[in-house]
């Protein structure tokens, strides 16, 4: 641990370093309780629980030997997504009437309410960035972010519009327009950010995994497109009666095979993916921390692919240990009722065990949830801390304070909309 | 007089001072290397702050300046502790703190669950008839056609509503004299429109606006006018007491309550869906009652047999089913017979229609 006095810093090393001081008992301590709170409270605890999260992570990230500060609290964010609720219950109940006209209006509404939230929610993520940023202390000096939360949201939009479009292959040039456009409007007290990494690299590493992931999908795709009759699919599926499937498959023989090949292919998808998803976070962590820059402050890292995997395969670990004990204690449970069933009655017995599936399924799902954030999420800030290279942190010393605390509501909307991060 | 050493960030820029501090009986002295003053902290204004477990830190309650003093010696540290009552290193205040706010949070999830069981099905009951027909109207157009697509899965289009065929317009003429009759003795605030449509199971729907829709199966189980009428009646009764928005306004209020304050956490969805299906069941038995009791009252104004409604429920339902009665949003059976029976006057008089009408009726639907 941190031996006061004797190690403070002063040596290159420390300096030109970061690293993360908490333990894992702590944070599996605080993400337990924080658990069981959520469960009771139904959710309200989760503005004390994030709080304290960010709390254990900002104070234990050591960088350059000074340990940053997290001064949110939660009645801010209780605030804040009040705030959110208010102006977003009037909006719903728009949507809602507008999706009862018959006319025009009602038939876009759906569009029109998916895109709207859409913007919303690029917005919210820009605001509650700005509110976490300006609740973070580093040497005295609070962090703070200036640029225009809309023009965020459009560019943002835009991007994934792109990225959809490109099947993935626009998201290097879009990952780093975002990135510029942040850390352009980022700043630690006078220090101006911007971004360093540059969208070439990125495809550049990304490809071999993009060729996974895509290739095989696609030319499945192609094959199995190919070998359909259309127009006489088209016309078998329009016309009425039971079986749907059974007439087009008669109209156009190989759509049955089609579909079969289809599924194999989106299953594809979906098995790669999830296999490679650790290298793509290795890579996209090197990529991130190696181009943030703050004046002539400039980070790199050299995150390996193994160590993330490493975290994945701590929380399948944990998971099956889970599991496994949360199954024997479960059939327990179901067992005792089953016995105490001839006593208390059919109905009793009845809703007993509606009572523990649901119980058992939400500390399941927290349970998980709680040992992917120990394990993954914890892991990976863990890492890219300790793999932190900084240079030119000379410019750390002379930072002139500036900026104000920023209103809580963009993180509120983010939460009311379900898109909020750390 | 008490000393020991530190970190200083004045919080006006970002340089490191090693300072050494001294302790007074009422202040913190901060001093820089040569000895001058820096800064002094009365103990009542000194804030405890987020820090790595070592280090304890400290700034200056209510200035905008951000100013910190971190002391990496523990005994110091624990010096510090002993006069600032709001350093807090053993975590005490803060745990009594977090204790009021779980108690809070406790009693905030609690008077929302019974907003939500209580107060929001009776405000959607005193807000549902202060929606303008008009609006009502719009509604059920707009429920009308996805319905209408939910119930057409065999893709009959026009033909899913029978009754527009030249052999099936008998039947229909004498649906709607049997409808006639009931319209003008329930005062309807909107025109009824009735339709049987081609589907087996053995039920009847109604939808805001007055619509309703009553399947072939139910048709084909009537043994009588009677029966048939009780159950158009049960429905007329969910137009009457406009339960079609009572539900869409309670369903909104429940989803404003579970869906946007309580639930957001991982896992919380099944809570969610939970409470909502508990909730709304609960709601909807009751409503089920109050249109069963209008409806009985119904056919009973218009010299039927009040007593027919129990009658064809207790030959639809065909024995209990199985399932937690809780999650189930109508009454049990026998319930709904016991409660139609107290409120049914004895009747001998004849059907509400004659063999011929019954037997058109029962024609309303040619093959496809």
């Amino acid at each position: 641990m941190l031996d006061s006095t004797v190690t403070r810093p002063s040596g290159r090393a420390q300096r030109d370093r970061a690293r993360f001081l908490g333990e894992d008992r702590d944070y599996w301590r605080l993400m337990i309780r924080g658990a069981l709170l959520l469960m009771v409270t139904l959710g309200i605890y989760r503005f004390w629980l994030v709080t304290d999260m960010r709390r254990f992570l900002w104070s234990n990230t050591e960088i350059s030997g000074e340990s940053l500060e997290y001064i949110g609290t939660p009645l801010e964010l209780l605030f804040g997504f009040l705030v959110a609720v208010t102006l977003l219950v009037p909006l719903y109940g728009a949507f809602f009437i507008a999706a009862l006209d018959l006319g025009v209006l009602g038939q876009l509404s759906g569009v029109l309410a998916f895109v709207l939230l859409a913007f919303l929610g690029q917005f919210a993520i820009y605001r509650a960035r700005r509110y976490r940023l300006s609740r973070t202390v580093y040497r005295g000096v609070r962090f703070r972010q200036t640029g225009s939360a809309w023009r965020y949201a459009v560019c943002a939009v835009f991007w994934w519009v792109m990225i959809i479009v490109t099947l993935g292959l626009a998201y290097p040039l879009a990952q780093t327009r975002l990135e510029q456009f942040k850390m352009n409007n980022t700043f630690y007290g006078d220090l101006g950010g911007h971004f360093g990494g540059s969208a070439r690299s990125l495809l550049l590493r990304g490809l071999p995994l993009w060729f996974l992931v895509i290739g095989p999908f696609v030319l499945a795709m192609i094959m199995a497109m190919g070998g359909v009759d259309w127009s006489a699919a088209l016309t078998a599926a329009r016309q009425s009666g039971d079986d749907t499937l059974g007439r087009i498959e008669g109209a156009s023989p190989g759509f049955g095979a089609a579909v079969v090949i289809a599924i194999l292919a989106c299953g594809w998808v979906v098995l790669a993916a999830a296999l490679l998803y650790p290298a793509f976070q290795a890579l996209m962590l090197r990529w991130w921390l190696g181009g943030l820059r703050f004046g002539s402050v400039a980070t790199s890292s050299q995150v390996r692919a193994r160590q993330i995997y490493a975290a994945y395969v701590r929380f399948l670990w944990y998971s099956v240990l889970f599991t496994l004990a949360a199954g024997v204690f479960g059939a327990a449970v179901l067992f005792l009722i089953g016995v105490l069933g001839a006593v208390i009655g059919e109905t009793a017995t009845e809703i007993m065990v509606t009572a523990v599936l649901l119980v058992g399924y939400v500390i399941a799902a927290l349970a998980y949830s709680t040992i992917y954030q120990v394990t993954v999420r914890l892991g990976l800030w863990r890492l890219g801390l300790d793999s932190l290279v900084l240079s030119g942190t000379g410019a750390l010393d002379r930072v002139k304070a500036a900026g104000r605390p920023s209103s809580p509501f963009g993180e509120g909307l983010a939460n009311a909309l379900r898109v909020d991060g750390w | 007089m008490s000393k020991g050493t530190g970190i200083y960030f004045d919080g006006t820029t970002s340089a490191r001072h090693d300072v050494s501090v001294e302790l007074t009986p009422e202040t913190l002295v901060i001093l820089d290397s040569r000895g001058d003053d820096l800064a002094e902290w009365p103990y009542a204004d000194i804030e405890h702050l987020s820090a790595p477990k070592q280090v304890l830190r400290l700034g200056l309650n209510g200035e905008p300046a951000l100013a910190r003093l971190e002391i990496h010696d523990p005994a110091f540290a624990a010096e510090i502790d002993d006069r600032a009552l709001t350093v807090d290193r053993s975590g005490a205040t803060d745990r009594r703190a977090r204790i009021r706010v779980i108690a809070l949070s406790l009693v905030a999830t609690l008077s929302l669950v019974v907003v939500a069981v209580f107060v929001v099905p009776e405000l959607a009951a005193r807000l549902a008839p202060l929606v303008p027909a008009g609006v009502e109207r719009r509604l059920g157009e707009a429920v009308d056609a996805q319905v209408r697509s939910m119930l057409d899965t065999r893709k009959l289009g026009d033909r899913l509503v029978c009754g527009s065929l030249p052999v099936e317009q008998p039947g229909q003429a004498a649906l709607e004299a049997l409808i006639e009759s009931m319209e003008r003795a329930a005062a309807l605030p909107l025109p009824l429109k009735v339709s049987v449509v081609r589907r087996t199971e053995a039920n009847a729907i109604a939808l805001p606006g007055g619509h309703v829709y009553v399947f072939q199966g139910l048709l084909d189980k009537a043994e009588s006018p009677d029966e048939l009428a009780a159950v158009i009646a049960h429905e007329i009764g969910h137009v009457v007491h406009r339960d079609g928005t009572r539900s869409m306004l309670q369903s909104a209020g429940l989803s404003l309550l579970f869906g946007m304050l309580l639930g957001d956490f991982v896992g919380g969805g099944a809570v969610v869906l939970a409470a909502g299906t508990l909730i709304r069941s609960s709601y909807s038995r009751e409503v089920e009652l109050a249109a069963d009791a209008f409806g009985t009252r119904l056919v009973g104004r218009i010299g039927g047999d009040a007593a027919a409604l129990g009658t064809i429920l207790r030959r639809i339902d065909g024995g209990r089913k199985p399932g937690v009665r809780i999650w189930l949003d109508h009454p049990d059976v026998e319930d709904r017979v016991r409660a139609i029976n107290v409120i049914a006057p004895p009747s001998s008089r004849a059907p509400l229609l004659d063999a011929a009408q019954w037997a058109a009726l029962r024609r309303i639907c040619a093959e496809p």
